[in-house]
Parts: structure tokens; sequence; C-alpha cells
């Protein structure tokens, strides 16, 4: 199977290796149909479908960033849900206090990524330097995602205007007053030279889609690496692999602030999506719906958490109608895989149909040069 | 034996004849359990030192001690001259310390390959791995192994990986916690040949064995723990002459 294209090759070198599942050309070649499908969608059906298509990909990007710590770094976070909102709420928040003067979103954008990680840093910092692991970091998280929420909530008062923007509480975040602008659409680019992607369109689809792309080729190029190694070594022995001399405090930060980082980049997208966003997303429901993407489709491998988090949001819309019903389907699927495939069903099934394709092509297994 | 002054101890002293490494009254409490009770020993520059003792002595806790992975209760470690009682694991790693702790920890899921991969890549380019690899394994008497996983290793080729992995980072100071156990007595040997090699390259080994064939083949210095204290030193043949150490390995102390 071996390319004689040197730029093809190290591609490949990089972005393959035994922390991913589907490392072959029928892997990739599987991967580049179906991404020929998602950028044919909006051709393909209606438009309200393409507008849901961007949110289910927005949450693709959140469920990834859940996936990096927890399938790779073994953290194991119930508060991801909260970088995502901080990040919604900094996109928005500078957004409605720049547009007017600059005309464009790079600033919030930059924000919606930027706090997220400065927050990640501080609680972070606290966390793995005071060497606190499993369940403690799991709970932690989870009640500081709860009572920022909390905090949300009770901001209804006028006086919570930060510039132009008034976090309203219960109502979400929206202008001070009705000459202030209100959470702008994604608008990227400098001066005259400037791109609006409306969260309605099939631009703004395209858009997430290509993003969605590059995060996740970026991810598998970095739990491929080096630093990827170093990761999982910290997820199967934190001390053993401390005693190795790696400081393994600062593993743990790092990859806990890149992964914040990615969250509150989708968040940033949702607000810019939907042109709104209020203080549920800080409760428990958002928080555990990341997990159950991430667990359903196997943890330890992005391309499983991207397809099972696309099935399982497209199930609970279909479902939305019906209330509080989705939920509870989407935990009896939770359920139901822990006991069939505690590893995740499509990692599982993917693990599956890659012996089957390599028993019937005779493709070689993989060789240990794949590790750079 | 002197008890030297901690005033005395000026980090990086050239001389060589200096312990590479003191404890100094080294307590462990886990709740009421006294697993080190004011601990003192020293280890020479250059030596092989064998730690024995019965279950339950304190032996392993002792090597947590000098790694770092866990803090004693009170006491200090000094290593080189250099108080080392506060450094965390990693800054002890990159001062020469090294430990292959008593169960394996090994990555049982990966490859011989990838195990070694992550303690060599801290110190080495990607690029002289693989090189680096086939000389360490060809080492511990498994060379050609780089791509089996490690579960099809048998215990004792799982031991030497072990051993493997805590050479990866260039040590000077090794600590081996039971590196026989479950190793038949060929095996034995062998992990007593590969230990005076490591030995013979310079780097100061100490290990915790309960197999006194295999002490006596490594020669060494000799301490023995019991209830979380030094319970005797000297040469194995002074160990196993003493009355008193077979007694409480007897289990009638
Ligand atoms: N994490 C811990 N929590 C509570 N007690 C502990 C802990 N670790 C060790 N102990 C206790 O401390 C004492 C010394 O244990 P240690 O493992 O150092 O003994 P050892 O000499 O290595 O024994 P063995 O020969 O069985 O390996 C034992 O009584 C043990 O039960
Ligand atoms: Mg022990």
């Amino acid at each position: 199977m071996s390319q004689p294209n040197p730029l093809v090759a190290g591609i490949s070198r990089r972005l393959n290796g035994p922390q991913t599942l589907g490392n072959s050309a029928f892997f990739w070649c599987a991967w580049l149909l179906g991404l020929a499908l998602l950028v044919a969608l909006p051709l393909l059906v209606s438009r309200y479908q393409v507008i849901n298509a961007s949110n289910i990909l927005i949450s693709c990007i959140l469920a990834m960033s859940l996936c990096l710590i927890w399938g790779y770094g073994g953290i194991l976070s119930l508060g991801q849900a909260s970088f995502y909102c901080i990040g919604g709420y900094a996109f928005g928040v500078v957004g409605i206090n720049l547009i007017d003067a600059q005309g464009n979103t790079d600033l919030a954008l930059l924000a919606g990524i930027a706090i997220p990680v400065v927050f990640a840093t501080v609680l972070g910092g606290m966390m793995f330097y005071s060497r606190l692991k499993g369940v403690y970091i799991a709970i932690l998280m989870l009640v500081v995602s709860l009572l920022l929420g909390l905090f949300m909530r009770q901001t209804a008062d006028p006086s919570y205007t930060i510039g132009s923007a008034f976090l309203g509480g219960m109502n979400g975040l929206r202008p001070a007053t009705s000459a202030d602008p209100s959470i702008p659409n994604m608008i990227l680019g400098f001066g005259d030279y400037v791109i609006a992607f409306d969260g309605r369109r099939s631009e703004f689809y395209w858009l997430v889609l290509g993003l969605t792309t590059a995060i996740y080729l970026g991810l598998r190029w970095l739990v491929n690496s080096s630093f990827g190694y170093v990761l999982i070594a910290c997820r199967e022995d934190l001390d053993r692999t401390e005693t190795f001399g790696y400081d393994v405090r600062l593993v743990q930060l790092a990859v806990f602030c890149l992964s914040a980082a990615i969250a509150g980049f989708s968040g940033a997208l949702y607000t810019a999506w939907g042109t709104y966003i209020h203080p549920d997303g800080f409760g428990v429901a958002p928080n555990i719906l990341v997990v159950i993407w991430v667990a359903v489709g196997g943890r330890r491998d992005l391309t499983s958490v991207i397809v099972s988090t696309m099935l399982l949001s497209w199930i609970s819309l279909e479902l939305t109608s019906s209330g509080e019903i989705s939920l509870l389907a989407l935990g009896v699927i939770l359920v139901l895989a822990m006991l069939l495939a505690p590893e995740g069903i499509i990692a599982t099934a993917g693990a599956w149909i890659g012996r089957t394709v390599r028993r019937r092509g005779g493709m070689p297994a993989r060789s240990r040069e794949s590790v750079t | 034996m002197s008890e030297p002054s901690t005033t005395m101890t000026v980090p990086h002293a050239p001389d060589p004849t200096a312990p590479i490494l003191e404890v100094v009254d080294i307590y462990k409490l886990y709740g009421g359990v006294h697993a080190l009770d004011g601990l003192s020993m020293s280890v020479q520059t250059g030596e092989v030192h064998c730690v024995l003792g019965p279950n339950g002595a304190g032996k392993s806790t002792f090597f947590k001690m000098l790694m770092g992975t866990e803090r004693p209760t009170s006491g200090r470690v000094v290593y080189k001259g250099e108080d080392v009682t506060r450094y965390p694991a990693y800054r002890r790693a990159r001062l020469g310390l090294s430990v292959k702790f008593q169960n394996l920890r090994v990555f049982p899921e990966l490859t011989v390959y990838q195990n070694l991969f992550v303690p060599l890549r801290r110190k080495h380019a990607p690029a002289q791995i693989p090189a680096r690899v086939g000389a360490m394994l060809a080492q511990v008497r498994l060379p050609g192994s780089e791509d089996r996983p490690v579960q099809q290793l048998s215990h004792g080729q799982q031991q030497w990986l072990a051993i493997a992995m805590s050479l990866a980072s260039d040590p000077e100071l090794l600590l081996l916690d039971e590196p026989t156990a479950g190793l038949s007595q060929d095996e034995s040997e062998q992990t007593a040949a590969i230990i005076n090699e490591v030995n013979a390259s310079g780097v100061t080994v100490i290990v915790i064995e309960h197999d006194m064939a295999f002490i006596r083949s490594l020669k060494a210095r000799t301490s023995v723990l019991h209830y979380g204290r030094l319970f005797a030193q000297g040469s194995f043949d002074e160990i196993a002459a003493n009355e008193d150490v077979r007694r409480i390995y007897l289990g009638t102390a």
C-alpha cells in the first residue's frame, strides 16, 4: 500500500498511528466519501436541516474537546459544557461591544477562545498542581459549571451590563439598550474585506464543516505525535510517567487548556450560529450530554466520537418535540453501550470493520516507523 | 560508619567516595501504620546495594520516598549532597534517579517499542530512538522483540522490559524492587548478570530482594529492614551468618 509520493507519505505518517482507529487507505477513502457527502449536504436537504446540521457540527467540535482530555488524557470532566458557554458568552459580549466599531467579529472569536483558556489555566493550575485526580476533578468541574450557571441566572438585574452588553439572567445575553447592536453573526476579515457567515445559511455550514475537519486533522496529528504518547502514558499511569522525568502536571494543564480552547471555540460558533446564548448551557444536562456523545462512540478515538455525536445529536433533534424523552433515550443508549461495548459502540464496530477489511485485503500491519 | 553532618553536604561535591544517597531519620505513617519508623542509611557511589527484610518491613515504601512518588512524614532524603526531600518525582528523575516498581507498571496494551518510546523520548530525538531501543533490548536479553505486544511477553520478559524502561533515562542511581519475583532459576541468573553489567557501566544500583542465592551472586553490601528500621547491615556473608536476621525471616521475632 506504500505511496511513492513523499508528500503523501509524510502526511500519512503524521496523521496515522496507534492512537487512532482508521489508518488504512480504505479508511481514508471512506472518510473522503463521507466528507464529500457532508460538503454536498446543502444541495441535498432542506434549508432547515442545513441549519440543524451546522449545530450538530458545532457539537462535534465540543465532543472532540472532551475526547482529547478524557479519552486521550484520562481526565474526565463533567463540566466541559462550561467552557463552551464561557466561550459563547465571551463571543457575545465582545461581539456586541465591538461590532459597530470594527465591522467584524475577529476579536470576539478570539475572546471566545482566550477567556475559556484563562479560566482553564487558573482552574487547571489549582487542580493539577495540587495533584487532584479522577472523580474529584470530574465532580469539581461539574460544580464549577453549576455555580457559573447559578450566577448567570441571577444577572437579570440591569446593573449586570458590560459596555453595551446586558447579561440578562434567564433570558440570556442581549444588548443593554435598544440603541445597541444585538449579538452579531460570524463576520471574519479586516476593514472592508470581510465575509459574513449567517448562521441560517449554507456558507456558515461550510465554514463550520471546514473548521471541524481542520480540528479533527490537527488533533489526529497531535495524538499520534510524541506529545500524544506522553499524554497516553499519563492516562495509563500518571506516577510512572512522572518517574520518567516528565512534569505530568504541566502535561495535564497543557491538554486541559487546549481542550478548553476548542470547547470555547465551539461555544463562540454556537452563539454566532443562533445569535443567542443563555445560562441553561451550564446545567447538568448539557454537561452530561457531551459525556454521552463521547462515551457511546468510544472515548479513545476521535473518529468514533464524531460519528456518534452526529448520530446522537440527530436522534435528539428528532425527539425534541417529545420533550424530556430525548435525554432519557440517550441515557438508555448510554447504558446499553456501556454493557455491550464498553469501549464505545462506534469504536468497537470500527475495529471490527478494520479487521475484516485487513483479512480480505491482506493489508500490512502498521510499522513502528509511524511513531514520530 | 560516621554520620555526615548536613552542613557539609555541598551540592555537586566532586568527592567520589561521598555517598550517592543518604536517608536521615525517615518516618512514613499510613494512618496508624509506621511503614518507615526512623530509617537512616546511606549508599556509596558505584556500589550494588541489596535491601532485604520480611514482608511489610517497609522496603517498597523506602523506594517511594527515594523516588518521590510519595513524601515522608518526616526526615530527609539527600541525593549527591542535595536535599531532595521536597522535590517531585520528575525532578529527581532529571537528577539521575530511576525506579522499577514492585508491580511492573509496563503498559500492557502497547508494544515493546512503544513502551520504551515514552521514557526514551524525553532525552532523545525521534530519529535516534529506534537504534536506542535496539541496543537497550539487547542489553536486557530481549533482542528483536520491538513489535511484540507486551501482553504476549512472559512474566520474566516483562520484568526485563520494566528494567529497560527504568534504564532509558540513563540513570546514575537505579532502584529495582524485586526484579526476580516470579522468575525461573535461569532467568534470575540472567537478571543478576544484567545488574552486574549495568553496575559495571557506572550506575549505582539498589536492589530489593528475597532470593538469597540471587543476592549472593551480586556480592553486594546488604541492609536488612525490619519494622521500618535498619536492622542490620554488612557484607552478604555477614548478613547470611547473622542469627538475628535468620530469626526475623523465620517470623519468630
Ligand atoms: N498506601 C498505603 N496505605 C496504607 N498502608 C500502607 C500503604 N503502603 C504500604 N503500607 C503498609 O506499610 C507497610 C510497609 O509496606 P511496604 O510495601 O513498604 O513493605 P515491603 O517491605 O515492600 O513488603 P513486601 O516484601 O511484601 O513487598 C505494610 O504494613 C503495608 O501494609
Ligand atoms: Mg515491597
